[in-house]
Order: structure tokens, then C-alpha cells, then sequence
């Protein structure tokens, strides 16, 4: 199951990162001939204004990777920093951190990001900000909850009791024992990231033009999708095989790692 | 049982209270003016934008402005809309009944999906696991406005002559309007009934390793009495749960659904109001939506409570 998912994750990354390479057309390079069917030339036709679809898929998908793999970095290191300060810490700063994480959890994540894009205007910056903070509470308390019972443990008290200072003690001892659970999150959460990427700009919230983005894409595509199918199953596609990546990453690092399912 | 549900709402209090500043501080953190929006796209005197400062009480302290609003939103009064100068809550409640009857639809699909399918999962075993499993984790990838996208698709392709693009109101005929519903709901359902098969099978196969159910089946009881009986009703109060909590992730996704269906709900009235910038309305939305999850899942909570006995919240 994991290997099947570094598989098809390596494949994602040689996309993405041989994209320009690999890319048959520039994106944005018109050709005559709009709406056009699959041909040798255009192996999955072109759009409505005549570009090919394939190189808009291949381009397309460096931008909706990049935004949703920078993001939840933000927010793993955001969610790291407060579940382990919580978690470790507890009392009052514990109380503190998780009514406020509460409240963002209290919002709709889809709700949330549209709202903060909206208000804050689409762009590539607001865009990942949003992402970031909307998935920090998920994250944060992944890392609290076991943070929680791991420092009761006897190798803590051991390292507690000839004198090794706290800082050390959760670095060194506390976080190697969250690692498990922390990855299969994370790899749940890029695949909750390439939804709400995709879905914000099929909404016309994503980055802005004129650089192809696989949720813009199938948005363009659906007037004419009865004439040309393939400009809005190329991007579906794309965008299932991508979160499917990292569910399939994520359950096969939960049977390896044997976390306990939620 | 009183007492519970007064500790579980005076903990959720401070969390509403919460959401009502970022609420408000969203939309009052917006590069520009919120004077001029409320004026619209017109060019406007600086008097006149004086005016309507003082009208909105923009020249009060923030603090103030946000207890006045706040004080506005306890008794429904949520403000006038930018874009048609009346009162937001009467815009906002037909089209948030679309909503929760479109939520509403789509959590029973899912649930009645998702249970089937569990439950198949964790009393079939073999083959049958195998391929519900396989399908869902194919299903969890498949965002929901794909699938509404590839549904509005092939509809178009193999069913010309179907109109989905048609919402027919409650009032005017109640079958037609269910039924309009019924594609967008599909679209929705599909996401959250893996969730809820997951947690089928868990507790189905927890719940299949009690000693009573062995004890059961050692009396000869039949294999149907005791999926009745025993299986279903055990298995089925953490399932409920998990619905209940799946519920904000249904209301997130009917934004996004009724767009693609041209559904008149909350969600339509989101983008209108984006586009108009009509920041109250903004405001009230997110406001509303958030409050509706946060009280559904108390409700979740206390119904947990009120069927198991042992969890308590003292």
C-alpha cells in the first residue's frame, strides 16, 4: 500500500518538477483550431481558445502543488509549534491555545477560506496564508493528543530527573513519539488541500491568471464541455489522481506505522 | 441531564463569542474602505462619505462598533445589505432553508450509503470488504464539485432532454423541489459517506466481538434477528455521531454545490454578495453558518451522552 503510494507521489513530483521540459506546448500558446479533439499533435486536444490541454494540465499542476505543498508546510510547523507548547506545557497556555484553534475549527474550512480569500483579495500570498491557518487546528491537535501522554512516561520523568532541560526533553524525547501520527495527517491534509486549492479556483478565488491552475481549468472548460469532454475529464483527473496520492500515502503509512485509526 | 447541557452550551459560549470577533474582524480588516463599499462603485463626495461614516458608526471606537453589532446580532438584526438596503436577515433565512434542506438530503443520503455499505463491509468480509474499501478510498479523492461537474457532464451528453439546472421551490411544488435536489445532494453525499462506511464497519466489527453477540449466536438465535437486534442498534449510536460531525463539511460543500447547480441557497447568495461586496451580508453568512455547526455539535454531543451512558461531561 505505501509503496504504491511513493509510486504514484514520484510520479506527481516528475510532473511537476519536468514540467517545462516535458510540456509539449507553452501554456499559453494559442494554435488554430479550438476545441479540437485528442490527435497526434494534441494528445488531449485543445480548449476554447486553442490551447493545448495536456501542457495547460502539466503546467497547471506546478501551481496547484506548489500553493498546496507550501501551505500545509506553514501549517505543520504552525501546528507543530501549538500542539507541542499545548500538549507540553498544558495548564493555562494549554486552555488558551485550544479555545482559540477552537474557534477556527468552528468554521466551515471551505467557508472559512473563501470568506479570508474574499475579503483579503485572491492572490498567491492571502491564498496560502488562508490555507495555512484553516488547517493549523487539525494539525496542532494531531501533535497535542499524544504529546499529552507521552510526557507521563518513565524515559521523560528519566531525562526530567538528571537534569535535561525541558526544551531538550520535547525535542529530543516527546516529538520523535508524535512523528507516526503527524505524517499520516499531514499526508491526509495535502489531500484536503489539493480539494480546497482546486476548489477555491473553480470559484475564481485561486491565483489569478494567467498561469493555468487545475480548479480555473475545469471551470473554463465546463461551457463547452459537451463539445470537448476532454478539457474537463483532463483536469478531473488530475485533480483525483493527485489527492488520491495522498490518501492512498496516508492509509499506507497508517498500516505501516500502526496508528490507530481515528 | 439539564446540567449537562448547560455545561456543554456554557462551554461552547465563549467559543460563539469567538467566532462573532473574527466575524467581525474579518470584514473589518479589509483593504479599503467599509464607508466606501457601502457606497458602491459610485464616485462619492467626502462629505457624503462622512455621513454615511457616522450613519454605520464608523467614527466609534472599534470595540463599540463591534458590541453594537454584536448586541444587533443577538436580537437577528444583522444589518442592512450594501447591495439592496434591506435588512440581511430576511434576505438571508429563504435562502438558508434552501440550504439546510439541500444539507439535510445529502446527510440522509449519505448516511443510508454509507451504513449499507459499512455494514455489507464488515458482515460480508472477503470480496465484498475488499471492493467497498477499494471504491472509497477512490470516492474520498473525488472532490465534490468534480463530481457534480462530471454529473452536469453527462447529463448533457447522454440526457439532453433532463433539466438539472431546473430548482423548482418548496412552496410551489414540494416532489419537484425534493427532486431537483436530489443530483446536487448525490454529489455532496458521496465524500461523506465514506467517512460514515469507515465508521460503520469499525463499530459493526467491534460490536460482532462482544461476548453477547457470541452468546447470541450460541442459542441459535437467526443471523437476521441478530443483525437487528444486536449488530445495528449498537453500532449505530457512534455512526450517528459521525454523521452529525460530518454535517459542517456538508454545509461547507453546498456552497460550492449550488453554484454549480444554480440552487438559490446561502451559497449563491455568498458569491452575490462577494462579487457586490456587500460586507454585511459576508459577515452574516459566515456568522450564521459557523454558529449552526458549533450548536450541531452540541446537539451531537448531548444525543452521544443521552443513548451511552457512560460518557458524561461532568
Amino acid at each position: 500500500m505505501v509503496a504504491i503510494g511513493f509510486v504514484m507521489l514520484a510520479a506527481l513530483l516528475a510532473i511537476v518538477i519536468l514540467g517545462p521540459v516535458i510540456a509539449p506546448y507553452s501554456p499559453s500558446k494559442t494554435s488554430p483550431g479550438s476545441l479540437a479533439g485528442p490527435s497526434a499533435a494534441h494528445w488531449l486536444g485543445t480548449d476554447s481558445i486553442g490551447r493545448d490541454v495536456l501542457s495547460r494540465l502539466i503546467i497547471g499542476g506546478r501551481g496547484t502543488l506548489l500553493i498546496t505543498v507550501v501551505a500545509v508546510a506553514i501549517a505543520l510547523a504552525a501546528g507543530l509549534v501549538l500542539g507541542l507548547v499545548s500538549g507540553y506545557v498544558g495548564g493555562r497556555v494549554d486552555q488558551a491555545i485550544m479555545r482559540v484553534l477552537d474557534v477556527v475549527f468552528a468554521f466551515p474550512v471551505f467557508l472559512l477560506a473563501i470568506a479570508v480569500v474574499a475579503a483579503l483579495g485572491p492572490t498567491l500570498q492571502n491564498l496560502i496564508l488562508t490555507i495555512a491557518i484553516v488547517y493549523t487546528p487539525t494539525l496542532a491537535r494531531v501533535v497535542r493528543g499524544p504529546v499529552l501522554s507521552v510526557k507521563r512516561w518513565d524515559h521523560v520523568e528519566a531525562a526530567r530527573s538528571v537534569g535535561v532541560g525541558e526544551f531538550a526533553i520535547a525535542i529530543r524525547h516527546v516529538l520523535p513519539l508524535v512523528v507516526s501520527p503527524i505524517l499520516v495527517q499531514t499526508s491526509l491534509t495535502l489531500a484536503n488541500t489539493i480539494f480546497t486549492v482546486t476548489a477555491l479556483s473553480f470559484l475564481g478565488l485561486g491565483p489569478p491568471p494567467p498561469d493555468p491552475n487545475w480548479g480555473s481549468m475545469l471551470a473554463e472548460a465546463r461551457q463547452f464541455m459537451e463539445l470537448a469532454p476532454l478539457t474537463v475529464i483532463g483536469p478531473a483527473a488530475a485533480i483525483v489522481f493527485a489527492s488520491l496520492t495522498f490518501i492512498v500515502l496516508a492509509n499506507g503509512l497508517r498500516e505501516m506505522l500502526d496508528v490507530g485509526s481515528r | 441531564m439539564i446540567r449537562m447541557v448547560a455545561v456543554r452550551l456554557a462551554l461552547t459560549l465563549p467559543i460563539l463569542l469567538g467566532v462573532s470577533i473574527v466575524a467581525f474582524v474579518l470584514m473589518r480588516a479589509l483593504p479599503g474602505d467599509f464607508a466606501q463599499a457601502s457606497a458602491g462603485t459610485t464616485a462619492i463626495s467626502a462629505e457624503a462619505l462622512d455621513t454615511i461614516r457616522r450613519n454605520l458608526g464608523l467614527d466609534q471606537p472599534v470595540w463599540q462598533q463591534y458590541l453594537v453589532w454584536l448586541d444587533g446580532a443577538l436580537t437577528g438584526d444583522l444589518g442592512r445589505s450594501f447591495a439592496t438596503r434591506q435588512p440581511v436577515t430576511g434576505e438571508l433565512l429563504p435562502r438558508l432553508t434552501v440550504t439546510a434542506e439541500l444539507t439535510l438530503i445529502a446527510g440522509l443520503m449519505a448516511l443510508t450509503m454509507g451504513a449499507c455499505t459499512g455494514l455489507a463491509s464488515a458482515r460480508l468480509r472477503g470480496t465484498t470488504d475488499w471492493a467497498v474499501r477499494g471504491l472509497n478510498s477512490l470516492l474520498l479523492a473525488v472532490p465534490n464539485f468534480v463530481v457534480a461537474t462530471l454529473i452536469v457532464l453527462l447529463a448533457g451528453l447522454y440526457f439532453p432532454t433532463v433539466g438539472i439546472f431546473n430548482y423548482v421551490a418548496f412552496a410551489s411544488d414540494p416532489l419537484g423541489n425534493i427532486a431537483s435536489l436530489l443530483l446536487p445532494a448525490l454529489s455532496l453525499a458521496l465524500t461523506v459517506s465514506v467517512t460514515i462506511s469507515e465508521n460503520t464497519r469499525a463499530a459493526v466489527l467491534e460490536v460482532s466481538s462482544q461476548d453477547y453477540v457470541m452468546v447470541a449466536r450460541a442459542k441459535g438465535l437467526r443471523a437476521w434477528t441478530i443483525l437487528g437486534n444486536y449488530l445495528v442498534r449498537n453500532a449505530l449510536t457512534p455512526v450517528i455521531t459521525v454523521t452529525g460531525l460530518q454535517l459542517a463539511a456538508l454545509l461547507g460543500g453546498s456552497i460550492l454545490i449550488e453554484t454549480i447547480f444554480t440552487i438559490p441557497g446561502m451559497g449563491q447568495y455568498l458569491f452575490d454578495s462577494i462579487a457586490n461586496r456587500d460586507y454585511p451580508a459576508i459577515q452574516a453568512i459566515v456568522l450564521v453558518a459557523a454558529t449552526i455547526v458549533l450548536l450541531m455539535n452540541v446537539v451531537v454531543d448531548i444525543a452521544y451522552a443521552r443513548v451511552d451512558a457512560r460518557v458524561s461531561y461532568d
